[in-house]
């Protein structure tokens, strides 16, 4: 089922790369249209898991990647469509396709762990996968604005000089993008900790139940993201990080999101493998 | 029917030569009327930039035509034609097509790829619009370059990148700021070069020029002849810099003014926010190691001509692939303007079959006459319905055909076997540009 929007995402990728190395305007277009494609097939698989399961399929490890890539194509192509740059598509694709291939090649069982109800555990787990979505962003920003500011420092205006927008563009971009980041985290962790009260008091029988504390890896690198960009946000505002170093601080903090999101949550979490 | 062009442009001929030949300068409408009246053409359009001077023509014949337009580039400008003629180039037919796409890509310009000459050929070709001189052929020609010249800036890196150092500088601050508008410069030195820049930045849109100078006096009289500039004393010069993003030095200082130290103590209360130093001044007002802090930009004279260099370097490798799309198009339009060839045949033919058919109309009337109205109107639309029938793959046969060699045989053929008329009394098919309507243009 989530073989054919994982192909279209391959696709899409091909053409970005040849969009961003040609730079031919039709070229351009057909990457887009294979990504709405993809988009709109993913958003076919999606629905048709809800309407199966009777939600959105968030609760099995490679289902939650199925939907954090789906949620990731769509912000990446409101970004497109909002400032018509396509230059960031390129450095996106290929984190959607290796995304995507996990649930495509291993598809989760979609079951309903009982522990799991009521509106709190959707808020949480929504709110985080947009809040990745947006930090995923924000690095592949990050990435491009310090090759832009390599070839300027540098003084050989090159290859990424005239592909990319302005310094001043990825700048404020990536900080949209943490700031919005940054708000959906907070309010997922808080959901998240407030579901976990109550869920001691109706499951407390419940192993994984127990092992939610600060001691599980899971929740304990998601606290340590939150301080990374909450110190990004205020490092930019206050002792003027802006520029290189907020970029390379996004790079950072995706690399845990993405280090929590796809082994921990595998191998290690005693609390969120459901 | 003939394509002509003839010319001269700033590789055959010298500036002094130029300057006597602008048909710009003289007007372009009246020496399109001028060349219209001696009637050796049928179209014309009339190119002139301070690069060339070109005339297009469409004629009957190209070798007659050619002496006259000599004799008219000399007439209307008042330059013999022994200065002209060794300067003159001339082609016809489809080198007149692939000339004109490679000056409408620029790839016939001074600064490979500049945007201008488009534009340039464009108002060539309204002007000949406008005074009625462009026909069929010529505007089919023009319309053409006008999508070469945009697939090559599109399609091709032809067009990309700064070629001086005014625009680099411009294109480098527009790279770390975006948008300029909202930006404020600061030009240090109120000598030649920093009023240039200070006057090329002011036309850029951006928010405030400041000029600051040794002497408060000289920054005040060249804030004053920029206009919109303001002058601010030495001493100010810490507090305009921290108010600013882009700063141009230009003094004829010995040693550098602002050195690392003093850059860094401008950059801590402006939290980081990016500064873009172009230091113009020989020898250098900055000291190179300024550009090592952290959100500092800076780049001298010879890193701006560098990066031109560069830019050149990448033109030039861009110029196979817009040679490619001018000899795409120039056969598309090869095509076409073949195709024309067997107009006056199949205009012939056409005339001939209704003539024929007009005649036996008549030559039955009296039969006819007894016939309803409406009956009669039905012969009528049927007899014309069978020529139709009859002519319709003839004529697609004959536009088909794209060499001037098969088109002379079909020609002489259908001439013979019809009893067509000799292709001097047939009226003529192409109607004459001047005649017709003037075209209104939205």
């Amino acid at each position: 089922m989530n073989i054919l929007p994982l192909v279209l995402y391959a696709a899409a990728f091909v053409a970005y790369a040849w969009h961003f190395a040609q730079r031919n305007p039709v070229v351009g277009r057909s990457a887009t249209t294979l990504l709405v494609a993809a988009a709109l097939s993913h958003t076919f698989v999606i629905g048709m898991q809800t309407m199966e399961v009777g939600h959105v399929p968030v609760q099995g490890k490679t289902s939650a990647i199925s939907t954090f890539v789906w949620l990731l194509a769509l912000s990446y192509l409101y970004i497109e469509m909002t400032t018509e740059e396509r230059a960031m598509g390129v450095f996106i694709q290929p984190l959607l396709v290796a995304l995507q291939a996990i649930p495509a090649f291993r598809t989760s069982i979609e079951d309903r762990a009982a522990v799991l109800q009521g509106p709190l555990f959707g808020v949480h787990v929504s709110s985080l996968l947009f809040a990745y979505a947006s930090f995923a962003l924000a690095c592949v920003i990050g990435i491009t604005y310090v090759l832009l500011f390599k070839e300027i420092k540098a003084k050989h205006l090159g290859f990424f000089y005239a592909r990319l927008p302005s310094l001043q563009m990825l700048d404020r971009m990536n900080q949209r993008a943490i700031v919005i980041g940054w708000i959906f985290l907070t309010i997922g962790m808080i959901v998240g900790a407030i579901w976990a009260a109550q869920a001691r008091g109706y499951a407390a029988g419940d192993p994984r139940v127990q092992a939610m504390s600060l001691q599980d890896p899971k929740i304990f690198v998601a606290l340590l993201c939150w301080i990374v960009y909450s110190f990004e946000l205020f490092a930019a505002r206050r002792i003027g990080w802006g520029g290189r170093r907020a970029a390379y601080l996004s790079a950072i903090g995706f690399v845990i999101v993405l280090f929590n999101f796809v082994p921990i949550s595998y191998f290690f979490s005693k609390s969120h493998n459901f | 029917m003939q394509l002509l062009l003839v010319g001269i442009s700033y590789r055959t001929a010298p500036v002094e030569l130029r300057e006597r030949l602008d048909f710009q300068a003289r007007g372009v409408a009246d020496a399109l009327r001028a060349l219209a009246l001696r009637g050796s053409a049928r179209e014309a359009v009339v190119v002139s930039t301070c690069n060339r001077a070109e005339l297009y023509v469409a004629c009957d014949e190209a070798a007659a035509t050619r002496q006259d337009l000599v004799h008219f580039v000399s007439d209307f400008n008042g330059v013999a034609p022994d200065e002209i003629a060794p300067h003159v180039y001339d082609v016809i037919d489809l080198d007149v097509a692939r000339h004109l796409f490679r000056v409408a890509a620029g790839l016939d310009s001074l600064v490979m790829g500049e945007p201008q000459i488009l534009g340039q050929v464009k108002e060539a070709h309204t002007s000949a619009t406008e005074a009625r001189t462009a026909g069929p052929v010529l505007n089919r020609l023009f319309h053409t370059s006008f999508a070469v010249g945009k697939r090559v800036r599109t399609e091709t890196g032809l067009g990309s990148g700064a070629v001086s150092v005014s625009y680099a500088a411009v294109a480098l601050a527009r790279k770390i700021f975006g948008d300029l508008s909202g930006r404020n410069v600061v030009v240090i030195g109120a000598g030649e070069m920093g009023t240039l820049t200070a006057v090329h930045m002011k036309s850029q849109a951006v928010r405030h020029v400041t000029i600051v100078s040794r002497t408060m006096a000289h920054a005040a009289r060249t804030a004053e002849a920029i206009g919109g500039a303001s002058a601010a004393p030495w001493e100010e010069l810490d507090a305009v810099l921290g108010a600013t993003d882009i700063v141009i030095t230009a003094t004829g200082a010995a040693a550098p003014i602002l050195t690392r130290a003093h850059i860094e103590a401008v950059m801590r209360p402006r939290r980081n926010r990016p500064l873009f130093i172009i230091d113009i001044a020989m020898p250098r007002d900055v000291e190179a190691a300024a550009g090592e802090i952290e959100q500092v930009f800076l780049y001298n004279i010879d890193d701006l001509q560098a990066t031109v260099r560069e830019n050149l370097a990448r033109r030039a490798s861009e110029v196979a692939g817009a040679e490619t799309i001018v000899n795409e198009e120039v056969g598309k339009f090869g095509a076409w303007f073949r195709s024309r060839a067997a107009i006056p045949t199949i205009v012939a033919l056409r005339e001939r079959f209704e003539a024929i058919r007009r005649a036996e109309l008549e030559r039955l009337d009296f039969k006819l006459s007894s016939l309803q109205p409406e009956a009669r109107a039905r012969v009528d639309e049927i007899t014309h319905l069978l020529i139709e029938k009859l002519l319709l793959t003839p004529t697609e046969q004959l536009k088909s055909l794209s060499d001037a060699d098969t088109v002379g045989a079909y020609a002489e053929a259908l001439t013979r076997l019809f009893g067509l008329a000799e292709p001097e009394e047939r009226p003529n098919v192409e109607s004459f540009a001047r005649n017709r309507p003037p075209r209104r243009r939205a």
